[in-house]
């Protein structure tokens, strides 16, 4: 970055800009544990001067990417081309919470759980909930739009996003969407902004949407001898009518996994286990969990677990919160893939998977949301050998492959970042890339915002 | 920078950033520099050869409290405590120590800042005192030059430090050994009287370790770990000579000294590491020394409902957290003072006083300090107990500094007010 560039920055900042190497190195990585130096650090405090920032990147040529807590799993907030990293870090006040019209106001660096306990306080819930809702930014996970566990009963973070401000690649400020439930005039900008990755605008301001807390909530931990009676208890649930508030397939490795760190007994043969959850008026929360248990045991389940007060279900739900870190311990090196089927599809990715696992000699260790037909694939490298690398990613590729024929999709939630653009195109098709990128141009004409993400041949590095 | 230890440490960690939710220091900073992935990412960095700034690397790993808080959440058991700490210390070794070390490292040289502080506090009579502090004392550390500067509120030394005061024949044998620290012998020397007049309520003799070499944390955190060194080695000597079935730790930092660190310190394969092993095996802390040792069944009913929930437990991080004893204290105070003890508000969080953190950054320090303090306060609670030096030290200034009111004690204090009896003798301030 040219030094006069920096030196706008600094005048416009102050020491919220910074330029060490020891502060750029710290913004210079993600969850997925790459790394590319940006030239500088921006800690803006408000949309005024994130405005003003990528004023001076029109002007100066230099790119802009948004950062909130830096625990994405796609690459997202990588500074692959250089320039200036934004932290939304200063940014992260919660301006209201509407308890009448059921919203919350918020600046883009709020981490999500305290948001979730803010408004719990007033009987309110924002459910979505990514594993990393404790440390994640609510810009972050609209800027990829994050799932999480109870997405099978309440959807995704794009469902809760009522309205949005943001900062556009040329400066300018947008207002999108309204605060009330309903609202069609125009284009849906707001959909637009959400899952867009920082790629067509800094989100500065949200009003999220907000529901009544539910009043009671059970655990059932079903542990099953194998991922297909997992599989198919989730669709013998299904049947039954009932909708959990989160059902989340661990398989065997996973268990492993988690268990090499945290004590758990389990019964003989454990190979597969399914978590699920129910919420909402205490009655028929209980009755619920009657049904859910039938339907895990009709599929020969070894164990149903029950819990309904916190600590039980802590105990419960912490199993499944430790993994996607423990697998660690596994290999340090993995592919961690976030593919979705349709839901009936998911016994026949689970025997594809271990297929495709003995076929490239690879361990594969899935787990995730299953009751969206979410699975977290993670193909381990144990070592640094060429082959074994080699034979990881092409077994992600016919995983996604495998995951487009069936009807889902190569991500569900951690986005493209550059580690899946090179595959936009398998899903999307030449045509879906080509209207993207005419919005992006629209957005963003002199590509300032996030470049080298998404878009297959802009992606600098790949994994 | 190269040490393939350390990158093998610092190799666990994945960024995850669930290290980022807990960190003492982040909400203060709000920034990565201030949390353990940022700082594993510098060290990084430094280890590859990307960063040759070897003394800007220093500056960023000396933002740090140690608090150990990250290290306890973290999901893949990064130790970051100890990659912080050998760190400084290679650092220290390749550079020599920061600037503003320099000055608390001047101190283990005799006394002359510690006087300074005195000359704050005034009292003349106290100058003699401090010459008798032993060169090398974690006190010497505490102090550095311009202590007394912003707002401090500095601790008066006593007439006389506790093992001074003990008679010639007094607490010399008995198999339980009472550790009693540099800050409860010298600057309260009434903490550590009753943490030896308590536990000899048992009955069964108890021997203060009189010649105590400093347990060498505050070197330790320092990145020094040649003086370190030294202190562990000349305890770990004197305590294997005398071979007490138990050595018992008023403070849960010089606990952590002796029961962890010293095992990272004293290498396995070293001809001291039988000795580190012996002693670590026979190191506890106070409140399960007096749960374990029928102390308390020697207590009188704690008065019911009287100034019911008034007192607090604050956790220090490494005595509670690190080591677990958070229970044990709470048993403690609850059969010694009733329904006077009730959990406070932020219980767990950290002072902020971080050892040597406190001297490097006041201002940050005491903001931490007053949050805690006053979360405190607000719930309730008027009496703030602990086990552990620093955390004495720290809120008895941030106590000063935003409610006065608040009294600030060591568990052992309020265990011997209840022997005494009827809470006759108010515990020192
Ligand atoms: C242990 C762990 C568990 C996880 N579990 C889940 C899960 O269950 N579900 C899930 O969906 N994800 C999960 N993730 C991935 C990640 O946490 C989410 O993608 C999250 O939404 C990222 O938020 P962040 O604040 O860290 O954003 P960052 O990683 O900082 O950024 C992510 C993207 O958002 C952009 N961005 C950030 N802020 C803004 C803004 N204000 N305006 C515009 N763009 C912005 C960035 O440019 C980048 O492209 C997990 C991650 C970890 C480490
Ligand atoms: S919690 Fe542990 S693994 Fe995760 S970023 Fe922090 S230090 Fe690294
Ligand atoms: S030791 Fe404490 S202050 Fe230091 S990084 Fe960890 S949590 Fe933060």
């Amino acid at each position: 970055m040219e030094s006069a560039a920096l030196a706008d920055l600094g005048e416009l900042l102050g020491d919220r800009l910074q330029t060490s190497l020891e502060t750029r190195t710290c913004y210079s990585f993600d969850a997925t544990r790459k790394k590319f130096l940006p030239d500088a650090v921006a800690f803006p405090v408000d949309a005024e001067e994130v405005q003003r920032i990528v004023q001076l990147a029109n002007r100066h040529r230099f790119p802009v990417v948004p950062r909130g807590a830096g625990s994405g799993f796609s690459g997202g907030s990588l500074p692959v081309r250089g320039g200036v990293v934004l932290s939304t870090e200063r940014m992260d006040r919660i301006l209201a919470i509407d308890g009448e019209n059921l919203y919350a106001v918020v600046e883009p660096g709020v981490v999500t759980e305290t948001l979730k306990e803010e408004v719990r306080k007033i009987g309110l819930f924002y459910p979505p909930d990514p594993a990393s809702l404790k440390f994640s930014t609510l810009g972050g996970n609209i800027a990829e739009c994050a799932g999480g566990m109870c997405a099978v009963k309440y959807g995704v973070t794009r469902d809760y996003v009522l309205a949005l401000e943001a900062v556009l690649g040329t400066g300018e400020l947008v207002r999108t969407g309204v605060a009330t439930m309903k609202g069609v005039v125009g284009y849906d900008l707001t959909r637009m902004l959400v899952g867009s990755e920082g790629t067509l605008g800094v989100i500065t301001r949200a009003t999220l949407r907000l529901v009544p807390h539910p009043e009671s909530f059970t655990t059932l931990l079903a542990l099953f001898s194998g991922n297909r009676q997992a599989a198919e208890a989730v669709n013998a649930i299904v049947a039954a009518r009932v909708t959990p508030s989160a059902m989340e397939l661990m398989d065997r490795t996973a268990i492993d996994c988690v268990r090499s760190m945290i004590p758990v007994e389990l019964p003989e043969g454990t190979r597969s286990a399914l978590l699920i959850e129910v919420d909402g008026a205490e009655a028929a929360v209980g009755r619920e969990a009657d049904l859910l248990a039938e339907a895990c045991r009709s599929r020969g389940a070894l164990e149903v677990r029950r819990a309904s007060d916190e600590r039980g279900r802590d105990e419960l739900w912490k199993l499944r919160r430790s993994i996607s870190p423990a697998l660690r311990r596994v290999a340090p090196v993995k592919m961690n893939e976030d593919i979705v089927v349709p839901r009936s599809r998911l016994a026949d990715m689970f025997d594809f998977l271990s297929g495709l696992a003995a076929r490239k000699k690879v361990t594969i260790v899935n787990f995730g949301h299953a009751g969206d037909g979410n699975i977290h694939v993670n193909i381990m490298i144990p070592g640094t050998d060429a082959d074994e690398y080699r034979r990881a990613e092409e077994a992600v590729e016919e995983v996604f492959r495998a995951a487009v024929e069936m009807g889902g999709t190569i991500s569900g939630e951690h986005g493209v970042g550059i580690v899946k653009a090179p595959f936009m195109e398998m899903e999307v098709g030449p045509m879906g890339v080509s209207v993207m990128k005419r919005l992006k141009e629209c957005f963003d004409p002199n590509g300032i915002l996030n470049p080298g993400k998404i878009f297959p041949e802009e992606s600098a590095v790949r994994r | 920078m190269k040490d393939d230890e350390l990158r093998e440490m610092a190799g666990l960690c994945v960024k995850c950033g669930t290290c980022r939710t807990v960190c003492t220091l982040y909400p203060q900073r709000k920034a990565e520099v201030a949390v353990a992935r940022g700082k594993v990412a510098i060290i990084e960095g430094a280890l590859s050869g990307e960063n040759t700034d070897m003394e800007s690397v220093q500056e960023a790993l000396s933002d740090c409290l140690l608090c150990g808080r990250c290290e306890r959440a973290c999901p893949n058991q990064v130790l970051f405590e100890e990659i912080v700490m050998k760190g400084r210390a290679d650092l220290a070794e390749e550079v020599g120590i920061p600037a503003w070390k320099r000055i608390l490292f001047g101190k283990v040289m005799p006394s002359d800042p510690a006087m300074r502080v005195l000359r704050k506090a005034g009292a003349a009579a106290e100058r003699v005192l401090l010459k008798k502090v032993p060169t090398g004392s974690g006190l010497h550390y505490r102090f550095p030059e311009g202590f007394g500067g912003g707002g401090r509120t500095v601790p008066r030394l006593p007439a006389k430090g506790f093992i001074e005061s003990l008679g010639k024949d007094e607490a010399v044998s008995g198999d339980v050994m009472l550790f009693v620290g540099c800050v409860f012998d010298h600057l309260y020397p009434g903490v550590g009287r009753a943490a030896y007049e308590t536990m000899t309520a048992s009955g069964s003799p108890v021997a203060v370790f009189r010649d105590a070499a400093c347990c060498g944390l505050p070197a330790m955190v320092s990145g020094d770990r040649r003086s370190a060194m030294e202190n562990v080695e000349s305890n770990l000597r004197r305590l294997r000579e005398a071979a007490p079935r138990e050595i018992v730790f008023p403070c849960g930092s010089c606990l952590l000294m002796f029961k962890r660190n010293v095992l990272s310190l004293v290498k396995e394969g070293s001809p001291l590491r039988g000795d580190a092993v012996f002693v670590a095996e026979r190191s506890t802390d106070y409140a399960s020394f007096l749960l374990s040792s029928g102390v308390l069944d020697r207590l009188p009913d704690p008065p019911a409902g009287e100034r019911a929930g008034e007192i607090g437990y604050h956790d220090p991080c490494h005595l509670s957290g690190t080591l677990g004893k958070g229970p044990q204290a709470r048993e403690v105070l609850s059969r010694t003072v009733g329904s006077a003890f009730a959990e406070m508000a932020g219980a767990d969080l950290c002072c902020g006083y971080g050892g040597t953190f406190n001297v490097r950054d006041y201002p940050t320090s005491a903001r931490i300090g007053e949050n805690k303090v006053s979360a405190a306060a607000r719930g309730g609670t008027k009496v703030i107990s602990t086990a552990c030096s620093g955390c004495v030290l720290q809120m008895r200034d941030m106590a000063a500094r935003t409610d006065p009111s608040i009294r600030v004690v060591h568990i052992a204090e309020l265990v011997r007010q209840a022997l005494s009896g009827a809470g006759k003798s108010s515990p020192e301030r």
